[in-house]
Order: C-alpha cells, then sequence, then structure tokens
C-alpha cells in the first residue's frame, strides 16, 4: 500500500472515522435489542450520537485527589489501543494476499487488554473510595478472564498453524470455517468478551447498584465520553476478532468471481460487518438473559469451568491433527 | 449550527440522579416505577446513573432535613456544569405538612436552585416523565 492508501485506511475506512460511527450503530443495537428482549420501546436511532456530543459539551472537572496527568491520559490511551487493534484485522479483500504478520493475533489480544489497564489506572488514579474498590475488582476479574480468552482464541492459531490471522482467515476462506472444529473455543470466546466488556452478567467493576459507577465514578464530561466510546469501539473489535477466527471473516460460500473488482471487496467488507453485528446481537442476548455474579463466583467460575474447558477443546484440536484427520 | 446540535443533544440525553434528602420513600418507589419496563424511559434517553458527575437531572425527594442539607449541597456541587434540579413530590416543592418542624429546612427550593416542580403526595409515575419531558422543552425553547 502506498502512505495515502495507508493513512485512508487508518483515518477513515476501516479505521477511525467508520469504526467509531460503527460502533455508535452496534451501541445502538445492543441497546435496541436489550430494550426489546425486556419488551420496551428502546432509544431512538440517534440516541449514541446524542449522549456522545451531550458528554463532549459538558463541563470537565478533575477531582483535587487525583492524579490529573494519569486522570487525562487513561481513556486517551485506552481508546487509541483499541482503535490501533481493528487495523491488524483483516477488511478488505484488495490484495490476492492478505497484508498480516505473523503473530498479529498476540498484537491484537495484548492491544485488547491495554482498556482493562485503563479502566484500572482511571479507577485508582481518581482518588474515590467507589473508583479504588471498582478498579480492584477490574484486576481481580481480568486475571480470571483473561486465560480462558486467548486459550480459546489459541484454538484456531493450533489448527492453522500459525499466529497469523492473515492466514487464519486464508484457510477458511478455501475450507471450512473453523467454528466447526471448535465450537467450544467460540462459545467461551463469547463468555469471556463479556467479562472484558464489563456487561451482565460480569459487570461486577462498575455495579452501579453496589459500587456507584466502578472505576468511573469521578469521570464526567469528555473522558467520560471517550472511556464510553471505548467500550464500544472494544466490543466491535472484539466481535470482529472473534468473526475473523470463526466465522470465516469475510468469507461467504457464493464466490463473486465474475464481477467487477471493487463490488466483490465491497460486498465482502459488507458481509464482514453483518457477522459482526450477529455476534454484537448474541452479547446483547446474553447481556438481557442473566444476572450478575460475585466476584468470587466469577473468579471460580472461569477457574473451575471456562479454563478446563478451553483446555479440553485444545487437547481435541491436538489429537485430531496428530490423528491426521484436519488438512 | 453547532450550538443547535449541543442543545438538541441534551435535550435527547438527560441522565437522572436519585437523591433522597429525607423524603419517607413514597416518592422514591414511585421514581423507579417511572424507570420499568412499562413506562420505559430510556425512549427518551432517561437513563438512572449513580454518580452526580455522571448526571445531568438532580431528582430530588424530601424535605430537606438539617442533617440532609449540606449533603444536598455538596452533591449538588459535584455536578458538571450544565445541571438542572427537579423537585419530585409535594414535600420536595414546599415542605408541606412538615413545614416549620425543628429539624426541617423547608423544600428543596431554600437550599438549592430548583428547576422544575412535580407536585403530588406522591406523583404519578406519568407526571415524573411530563415533568422531565416539560423541564427539557422550556430549555429547549430557552435561548
Amino acid at each position: 500500500m502506498t502512505p495515502i492508501e495507508s493513512l485512508i485506511y487508518m483515518l477513515v475506512f476501516p479505521g477511525f472515522l467508520f469504526l467509531t460511527s460503527y460502533a455508535f450503530f452496534c451501541q445502538y443495537l445492543d441497546r435496541k435489542l436489550y430494550a426489546r428482549f425486556q419488551k420496551r420501546v428502546g432509544p431512538p436511532f440517534i440516541q449514541p450520537i446524542a449522549d456522545f456530543i451531550k458528554l463532549l459539551a459538558k463541563e470537565d472537572i478533575v477531582p483535587k485527589a487525583a492524579d490529573n496527568r494519569m486522570f487525562s491520559a487513561a481513556p486517551i490511551v485506552g481508546l487509541a489501543a483499541v482503535l490501533t487493534a481493528f487495523i491488524f484485522i483483516p477488511v478488505l479483500a484488495l490484495h490476492s494476499v492478505i497484508p498480516s504478520f505473523e503473530g498479529d493475533l498476540i498484537v491484537v489480544l495484548y492491544l485488547l487488554t491495554i482498556p482493562t489497564l485503563a479502566i484500572f489506572l482511571a479507577g485508582w488514579t481518581s482518588g474515590n473510595p467507589f473508583g479504588q474498590v471498582g478498579a480492584m475488582r477490574a484486576i481481580v476479574q481480568m486475571i480470571s478472564y483473561e486465560i480462558p480468552f486467548f486459550l480459546a482464541l489459541l484454538a484456531p492459531a493450533l489448527i492453522v498453524g500459525s499466529w497469523s490471522l492473515g492466514r487464519i482467515l486464508d484457510y477458511q476462506l478455501g475450507g471450512m470455517w473453523l467454528v466447526i472444529f471448535a465450537p467450544l473455543a467460540v462459545i467461551i470466546a463469547i463468555v469471556t468478551l463479556q467479562g472484558k466488556l464489563e456487561r451482565l452478567p460480569f459487570d461486577i467493576p462498575d455495579a452501579e447498584t453496589e459500587i456507584v459507577g466502578g472505576p468511573l465514578t469521578e469521570y464526567s464530561g469528555r473522558r467520560l465520553a471517550l472511556f464510553r466510546a471505548m467500550l464500544d469501539v472494544e466490543m466491535v473489535v472484539g466481535a470482529a476478532l472473534i468473526v475473523t477466527l470463526f466465522f470465516g471473516g469475510y468469507d461467504l460460500i457464493i464466490s463473486f468471481s465474475d464481477l467487477p473488482w471493487y463490488l466483490p471487496v465491497l460486498l465482502n467488507a459488507v458481509i464482514f460487518f453483518v457477522k459482526v453485528l450477529f455476534i454484537v446481537g448474541i452479547l446483547a442476548l446474553i447481556k438481557a438473559v442473566v444476572a450478575r455474579y460475585r466476584i468470587d463466583q466469577m473468579v471460580s467460575l472461569s477457574y473451575r469451568w471456562l479454563i478446563p474447558l478451553s483446555v479440553a477443546q485444545i487437547v481435541f484440536i491436538v489429537v485430531l491433527k496428530f490423528g491426521g484427520w484436519l488438512i | 449550527m453547532f450550538e443547535k446540535m449541543v442543545k438538541l443533544s441534551r435535550v435527547k440525553s438527560p441522565w437522572v440522579c436519585h437523591f433522597n434528602s429525607g423524603s419517607c420513600n413514597g416518592c422514591d418507589i414511585e421514581i423507579i416505577a417511572a424507570l420499568m419496563p412499562r413506562f420505559d424511559a430510556e425512549r427518551f434517553g432517561v437513563l438512572l446513573k449513580g454518580s452526580p458527575r455522571h448526571a445531568d437531572v438532580l431528582l430530588c425527594t424530601g424535605p430537606v432535613t438539617g442533617q440532609m442539607k449540606e449533603r444536598l449541597i455538596k452533591i449538588y456541587e459535584q455536578m458538571p456544569e450544565p445541571k438542572f434540579v427537579v423537585a419530585f413530590g409535594e414535600c420536595a416543592c414546599t415542605g408541606a405538612v412538615y413545614t416549620g418542624a425543628y429539624n426541617v429546612e423547608g423544600g428543596i427550593d431554600k437550599v438549592i436552585p430548583v428547576n422544575a416542580y412535580v407536585p403530588g403526595c406522591p406523583p404519578k409515575p406519568e407526571a415524573i416523565l411530563d415533568g422531565v419531558v416539560k423541564l427539557l422543552t422550556a430549555f429547549k425553547e430557552s435561548e
């Protein structure tokens, strides 16, 4: 890619501009579906944008007890990390070889950890007891969901024998989607993604009926807006990662080979983002049907069930692979 | 145009923080009832927030007791501008039957500025949504 193309890729489509507006749409869809599951009408279409603009225009308060620099840096670093993570996920089928390098799966997983740390630092440095309790809960929760999440996303990499998202996607374009070989890993990845996004049943860090607003208690105005945007984009990136690894990315069974070159690219991108919407719908469904866990229940759930199950999935894949049943 | 957009967003997303300054709990139950799925306050963008830092509207119930006066002022000052206060229920509006009691300051407006009054003992859930909508309409039409 030329520098201009790269800039457009990062800033316009599918980078910053498109990604944030798509994330707002996903937030709308999530809230609307959540409302419909509860037999409510739900918020209007412009609600996420209205919330964002309102928060941007509000007074900006930094508490006296807070560490000013850390307090301001946390939301920006978190948002930048998730926006960067999306660049590595292959969306456009522009080239015959998908632009990707060995180990970009690790980079994306690493960048997806930063928002949780940003939330932890935000709560810890805000100088509010509720914020500090929420921050501690966020970190305890992180050490319990991160392991099954990583193990679950290791499954496709093991099947393909590569850490590169491009090669994993390439494997699925020719043959079968990896969800067939690793259905358990998909379930675990979706459940732990709920924990990563701090949504029900794992919204323990910002449990509003217990600890006011959790780590974000002291945040107001534009910093809160950035944090909310960060969580939306994180949801999109997590869902996009699951789609790429398990549901064949922009792959669809039909091929568009006899169309002019730009149409298949466009159609593939549309297919990819529609698949992401389905994952967001599943996340909303989980949010609607469950109640909140206590923090000790969450830790024991992930150490007693999710980690053994994901290890079992990996053993299953290793047996398949060395038995010669995988191509 | 930019100003207009900001104003419209403020009208479309009022986040509410609920504060009880010495109420008998009747009004608080009605507030919870107003936020339940049947009335669905979220279709107007109303969300109940625990932290006053996140909120735009402070929903106060009950007369201000001597104990709660300082705390009410503190909570009010923690909210970022622009902020609105709604006095919910008869006691919050005027002090009602508690007027002149040794431990009661009076209505909410004796302590902090109030933008809207919702009378009733307790007001119906419809009344609170009506009150919030009226407050926002007045804000929208103001300059």
